[in-house]
C-alpha cells in the first residue's frame, strides 16, 4: 500500500513539474497604441484574520496529532497519512506560506525594522514546533512539514550517505540559517523562502533556477532520504538542537533492545546509532581527551577568524541587497558607462539612481554598515558551528542500545515495525519471533 | 524467471530514462532559444524600437515592428503548446521510469540479515576522524567560496568618504560643471519664467517705461511659430524662448529678441523612459501649455506627456527626463519655475489627494533631483512662485484645497492653509509683504506668509469675493490688486483692506493673465485686443492695439519690449531703436 502511494506521489510530482514547465515563462503585454493602459499591478489582500487563526489551529492540531501518533499510537501509517494531509493543506492549499521554515526571518526582520510588527500567527508557527521538539523531538518534521512529506513520497530506493559526508553536510543548514537571518535583518530579503526548492511546486509557478533546484532535490530524494531536510533546511537545524534536549525521545522499541540491528536498515535517513564498543583502549582515551582539549581551545579562534573573514566579506555580501546593488551599478556606470536598451530594467533602475544619487548612496552606505556588523556575526557563527561540530565528533556517545540520534531522527516511525519485539508487542508476529537480548 | 524479469524492468527503466532526458533536452532548448523570441529581449526588435524612437513617423518601420511582435507572440504560443505536450510526455516517461526502477529494485533486493560487526571501536574512531577532516574541508570550501566571490564581485563604491561625496554629487557619466547661480538683478532684468522673474506679472525693467502703446501699433517684428502651444514667451538677453508640440513631436524654439529671427529649433526626443505613445491630451490644452523657464545658461521646457528637457542657449540638449505618465484630465499646464540653480516642477495630478502629486527640485545644470516632496492634492494648473519672507526662501504652491509653503533649500513644508476649492488655475503673487491667491470663482485672498503649521485661520489678512477669476492670475503694484475674469470684468481692489475700488466690464474674453509695466495695466483679450490702463484708483484706459489673431498666452516684458505670443505668430512691440537688447 505504502509503496503504491509512493509511486502515486512520485507521479504527482512529475505531473507538477510538467505543469510548471509551461508556467514559468511569462510574456510581456503588447505595446498598446490606442490609449489603453494596463491596469496597475496590485498585490492581493492579506488573508482574513479568522482564516489565519484557522490555519494556526489546524497547524497546532496537526502537531498534537503527530506527537500522539508517534508516542502513543506508535503508528507509521498514521504519521504517513498525517503527512499527506499536511502536504495537501500547508503545501498545496496554503501554497507553502506561512511555514515555520521561513518564520525565523520574519522575527529577525521585525527585530531590526521597527516598522514591521511580527504577526501572532508567525510567532506560533515559529515557536510551536520548537517547543514540541524540546519535549518530544521532531514531530513537526515527521507529520506536519509539507516539504518533508513531498520528499518522503518520492523516496524509492534509499542509499546510505557515508557518515563522514553526512556529518560534514549536517552543518550546512546552520550556515544557511545564518545567511538567511542576516539577509532578513538587513532588509535584503527572505533568502530561506527564496531558495525553498519546493514552494514553486506548491504554487505551480517559479523561475527556471528554482525549478531546476527543486527538481534536482526531488530527483536526489528518490535515492537519498529527505536531502533538503538533512542538508539544507535551516529550521530543521533549529529543531535538531531543540531535540537534543528533548524530555522524551523516539525509541525503536519500548521494550528491551535485542541489538539485532534490524532497525539500522529500516532508517532511510541514517539516523540510527549503534552503541559504542565496550572495548576501550586507555591509549585511545588519552588521545581523544587531548584532541577534545585542543578542539575546545580552537573554538574561540575559529569564531574570531570567522568574524574577521565575515567583516572582510561584507562589501561583497552587501551586493545581495537591491539598494546596494543599484548603488554599485550606478558607481560602475560612472567609471565604465554601459549602454542599455530603451526601457530595459537596467536603464530604468539607473535612471532612478541618477535622479537622486545622494539618496541611493546614503541608503547604500547605511546598509553596508549594517552588513559589516551582520557579516562579522555571520562569520563568527560559521566558526562556532564548525568548531562545536568538530568538538562533538570527538566526544564518545554514552548509549547502550540501538537508538535514533535525538537530533537527526525525523520521528517518522519507520523503525518501529522493524523491531521484532515491537512486532510481537503489536501482535504482528508470533511471540516466538521475538528475540532475547544478545 | 526473476532474472529475466529484472533484466526487462531494468531495460524498460533505461529506455524510459533516456526518453525523459530527450524530452527534458527539448524543453531546455526551447527555454534557451526563447530569449531571441522575447519582445523584451530580442536584439532585433529592440534595435528596431530604438530606430523608431529616432524616426517616429517611419511607417514601414512601425509595420515591421508590429509584424515581428506578432510573430514572436505566435512563436511563444507555439512553444507553450510544445511545452505542454512535452510535459505530458515527461509525465508518462517518468511514470514508466519510476515504476520500472522501483519494481526492479524490489525484485533485486534480498534480505541481508545483519551481521555482527568486528572491530567496531576502530571503525568508529576512523569514522570520527574522517568526519572531522571532511568538516574541515567544508570550512575551507566555505572560506574559498567567500574569497572567490570577493575577488570576482569587487565593489565599485568608494571606500573613502570624500570620493563617496563626489560620487553622490555626480549625475550621469560626466559631472555637471560647477555654475554660479544668476544674480537676482540679472533675473529681474529678464523675463525668465511665467509672469516674470518672481511670477508677479510686474516688470521692474527701468527701460520698459519707454514703451508706449499710444502711438499706434509699434510692432518691431513678427515671426511665425512653427508648432502649436499655449505657453507664454520667456526672455533672457537676446533670446526669446517658446515651446510647441503635438502628439508626435515636441520642440523648443529660440528667437532673436532684437530681430525676431528663429535662431534654432530643437526637438525633444529619445527621452529615457518616455513611451512612444501616451494618452491623448485635449486640444484646448495641448502638449505645450506650460511656460518655459531659463537661468541664463539653459532654457527648460516641460510638455504634456511628461517630458522635461534642459536646452543650452546654443540649442544643444543638456539633459532630459521623463516624469510621466501624467494623470490630468485637462492636460498638464503648470509652468516651470527657476530660482538660483533650482528648477522647480509642480507635478500635481490625478483626481484625489493620493494620486501621486509632487513637487520636485532639480539641479538646473545636471538635472539631478535635489529633493522631492509628495503633495496631498489632486491635479492643479497653477504655477508656483518663490518668495523671500519671514527670513526664509519659500516656494508657494496652490492646489485644491491647500496653499502650501515649502522651504526652497530642502523641500520641507513650512506652513499650509485650507483655503482653496475648485480647479485651481490662477497662480499666486507676492507683493508688499502679502501673498495674493485666488480660489477660482470664489475668493481673492491676502495672506501673511510668516506662519508655521496650519495657518488657515491665523494668517488671512482679508478676502474679497467680487468678480473672482477662474483662469487668470492677479497682478498688483503694491497699492492695488487687479484681477480680470474670463468674461472680461476688470476689478481693482485695495491691497491693504481688500475693498473693491472699481470694476469695469471690457466685453472681451480673457485667458491671458494681466501684467503691469511702467504704471500701465496690460490686458490681452482672446480676440487680439491689447488694452492698456492706468494702474490707479480710477479707471482710465490709455490705449488699445488690435491684432488679428487669437491670444491665450500672457505677455512678457524685457529690454523695453513687449513680447506676445499669438496663435500662430510671435510679436515684439516697442519703440524701434529705443532699447536694443543686450547680448546674453
Amino acid at each position: 500500500m505504502l509503496r503504491r502511494l509512493k509511486f502515486i506521489g512520485a507521479l504527482g510530482v512529475m505531473l507538477l513539474m510538467a505543469l510548471l514547465v509551461s508556467a514559468e515563462q511569462r510574456f510581456p503585454p503588447p505595446d498598446f497604441e490606442n490609449g489603453y493602459s494596463l491596469p496597475s499591478t496590485s498585490t492581493p489582500a492579506a488573508r482574513q484574520l479568522w482564516l489565519q487563526y484557522g490555519d494556526t489551529a489546524v497547524f497546532l492540531a496537526a502537531l498534537g496529532t503527530a506527537v500522539w501518533l508517534i508516542y502513543k499510537k506508535r503508528s507509521r501509517r498514521g504519521v504517513f497519512w498525517l503527512s499527506l494531509f499536511s502536504l495537501a493543506y500547508f503545501g498545496f492549499y496554503r501554497k507553502g506560506c506561512i511555514c515555520p521554515i521561513g518564520s525565523p526571518q520574519n522575527i529577525v526582520y521585525g527585530l531590526f525594522n521597527p516598522g514591521y510588527a511580527v504577526p501572532l500567527t508567525v510567532l506560533i508557527f515559529c515557536f510551536a514546533p520548537i517547543v514540541v521538539a524540546l519535549f518530544g523531538g521532531r514531530a513537526f518534521c515527521a507529520g506536519v512539514c509539507p516539504q518533508g512529506a513531498l520528499q518522503d513520497l518520492v523516496l524509492i530506493k534509499p542509499i546510505v550517505v557515508p557518515p563522514w559526508l553526512e556529518h560534514a553536510l549536517g552543518v550546512v543548514p546552520y550556515i544557511f540559517l545564518g545567511a538567511g537571518l542576516i539577509c532578513a535583518g538587513t532588509g535584503t530579503g527572505f533568502l530561506i523562502c527564496r531558495y525553498d526548492p519546493f514552494v514553486p511546486f506548491f504554487r505551480l509557478s517559479g523561475g527556471t533556477f528554482i525549478l531546476t533546484f527543486g527538481a534536482a532535490f526531488l530527483l536526489m530524494g528518490m535515492f537519498v532520504g529527505r536531502p533538503y531536510c538533512r542538508f539544507l533546511c535551516p529550521y530543521g537545524g533549529l529543531l535538531r538542537v531543540a531535540s537534543l534536549a528533548s524530555k522524551w525521545r523516539v525509541r525503536v522499541t519500548p521494550d528491551t533492545c535485542t541489538q539485532c540491528r534490524l532497525c539500522e536498515q529500516s532508517c532511510p535517513f541514517g539516523a540510527m546509532r549503534e552503541p559504542p564498543s565496550p572495548e576501550t583502549n586507555p591509549k585511545w582515551l588519552r588521545a581523544e581527551r587531548k584532541r577534545l582539549g585542543w578542539l575546545l581551545a580552537l573554538l574561540p579562534v575559529l569564531i574570531l577568524a570567522g568574524a574577521w573573514g565575515g567583516s572582510k566579506f561584507s562589501p561583497t555580501a552587501a551586493q545581495l541587497n537591491p539598494t546596494v546593488a543599484l548603488a554599485e551599478r550606478y558607481a560602475r556606470q560612472q567609471i565604465h558607462p554601459v549602454e542599455y536598451g530603451l526601457m530595459t530594467p537596467e536603464a530604468l533602475s539607473l535612471q532612478r539612481a541618477a535622479d537622486n544619487p545622494a539618496a541611493i548612496l546614503t541608503q547604500a552606505a547605511d546598509l553596508r554598515r549594517r552588513f559589516a556588523l551582520a557579516c562579522a556575526l555571520f562569520g563568527g557563527w560559521v566558526g562556532l558551528v564548525i568548531g562545536v561540530k568538530l568538538a562533538a565528533l570527538s566526544v564518545r556517545p554514552s548509549r547502550t542500545d540501538f537508538e535514533p540520534d535525538r537530533g537527526a531522527c525525523f520521528a517518522c516511525a519507520r523503525c518501529f515495525t522493524a523491531c521484532p519485539n515491537e512486532r510481537v508487542r503489536l501482535g504482528l508476529a508470533p511471540a516466538a519471533q521475538g528475540a532475547e537480548p544478545l | 524467471m526473476n532474472n529475466s524479469l529484472h533484466r526487462s524492468l531494468v531495460l524498460t527503466a533505461w529506455i524510459a530514462g533516456v526518453f525523459c532526458l530527450l524530452v527534458c533536452a527539448v524543453i531546455i532548448r526551447g527555454h534557451f532559444t526563447a530569449a531571441t523570441n522575447d519582445p523584451w529581449k530580442s536584439p532585433r526588435l529592440l534595435a528596431l524600437k530604438d530606430q523608431l524612437a529616432a524616426e517616429p513617423k517611419n511607417k514601414p518601420l512601425q509595420t515591421e515592428i508590429r509584424r515581428l511582435d506578432l510573430e514572436f507572440r505566435r512563436n511563444f504560443r507555439h512553444r507553450l503548446a510544445l511545452d505542454k505536450t512535452a510535459g505530458w510526455l515527461l509525465v508518462g516517461g517518468a511514470l514508466v521510469l519510476v515504476l520500472a526502477a522501483g519494481k526492479a529494485a524490489s525484485v533485486s533486493t534480498k534480505f541481508q540479515p545483519p551481521q555482527p560487526k568486528t572491530g567496531a571501536a576502530e571503525l568508529a574512531a576512523k569514522l570520527a576522524s574522517r568526519a572531522r577532516w571532511s568538516l574541515a574541508g567544508l570550512g575551507l570550501v566555505v572560506a574559498g567560496a567567500a574569497l572567490m566571490c570577493s575577488y570576482h564581485l569587487t565593489s565599485a563604491l568608494p571606500a573613502d568618504e570624500a570620493d563617496w561625496q563626489k560620487l553622490a554629487s555626480k549625475s550621469g557619466p560626466e559631472q555637471a560643471p560647477a555654475q554660479a547661480a544668476p544674480a537676482l538683478s540679472e533675473s529681474q532684468a529678464n523675463w525668465p519664467r511665467f509672469r516674470g522673474w518672481d511670477g508677479s506679472g510686474v516688470s521692474t525693467n527701468a527701460g520698459a517705461s519707454a514703451w508706449d502703446s499710444t502711438n499706434g501699433a509699434p510692432i518691431l517684428w513678427r515671426s511665425a511659430i512653427p508648432a502649436p502651444g499655449h505657453n507664454s514667451p520667456i526672455v533672457w538677453g537676446d533670446r526669446v524662448f517658446i515651446s510647441g508640440g503635438t502628439a508626435s513631436r515636441r520642440e523648443v524654439f529660440s528667437y532673436s529678441a532684437s530681430s525676431g529671427a528663429l535662431l534654432w529649433r530643437r526637438a525633444i526626443e529619445n527621452v529615457p523612459g518616455s513611451p512612444p505613445k501616451f494618452p491623448e491630451i485635449p486640444d484646448d490644452t495641448g502638449y505645450a501649455a506650460s511656460t518655459m523657464a531659463a537661468d541664463g545658461q539653459r532654457a527648460y521646457a516641460i510638455f504634456g506627456n511628461g517630458d522635461l528637457a534642459a536646452v543650452n542657449f546654443d540649442g544643444s540638449v543638456a539633459w532630459t527626463k521623463y516624469l510621466g505618465p501624467l494623470k490630468n484630465s485637462y492636460g498638464y499646464a503648470t509652468s516651470l519655475a527657476v530660482w538660483g540653480n533650482n528648477l522647480l516642477v509642480q507635478l500635481d495630478q490625478g483626481d484625489s489627494p493620493t494620486a501621486g502629486s509632487k513637487l520636485i527640485s532639480f539641479q538646473g545644470a545636471s538635472g539631478r533631483v535635489l529633493w522631492e516632496r509628495s503633495r496631498p492634492v489632486p491635479a492643479s494648473w497653477a504655477t508656483p512662485i518663490v518668495i523671500e519672507a519671514a527670513g526664509k526662501t519659500q516656494i508657494i504652491t496652490l492646489a485644491d484645497p491647500l496653499v502650501i509653503s515649502y522651504a526652497l533649500q530642502d523641500g520641507n513644508e513650512l506652513w499650509r492653509a485650507h483655503l482653496l476649492e475648485n480647479e485651481v488655475v490662477p497662480s499666486p503673487i507676492f507683493v508688499g509683504g502679502l501673498l495674493f491667491v485666488i480660489s477660482p470663482s470664489s475668493r481673492l485672498l491676502a495672506l501673511r506668509p510668516d506662519g508655521a503649521g496650519d495657518v488657515t485661520t491665523t494668517r488671512v489678512a482679508w478676502t474679497n469675493d467680487e468678480n473672482v477669476p477662474d483662469i487668470t492670475s492677479p497682478v498688483s503694484n503694491g497699492d492695488l490688486v487687479f484681477t480680470v475674469s474670463s468674461g472680461g470684468v476688470v476689478t481693482c481692489v485695495d491691497a491693504v483692506s481688500g475693498k473693491k475700488i472699481w470694476e469695469k466690464d471690457l466685453g472681451v474674453s480673457v485667458e491671458a493673465s494681466p501684467a503691469i509695466l511702467g504704471g500701465r495695466l496690460f490686458i490681452l483679450g482672446q480676440d487680439g485686443a491689447l488694452m492698456t490702463f492706468q494702474a490707479g484708483r480710477e479707471f482710465r484706459q490709455i490705449g488699445q492695439i488690435q491684432f488679428s489673431e487669437k491670444f491665450l498666452a500672457s505677455p512678457a516684458f524685457a529690454n523695453g519690449l513687449v513680447f506676445l505670443r499669438g496663435a500662430t505668430n510671435l510679436y515684439a512691440l516697442g519703440l524701434a531703436g529705443a532699447n536694443a537688447p543686450k547680448q546674453p
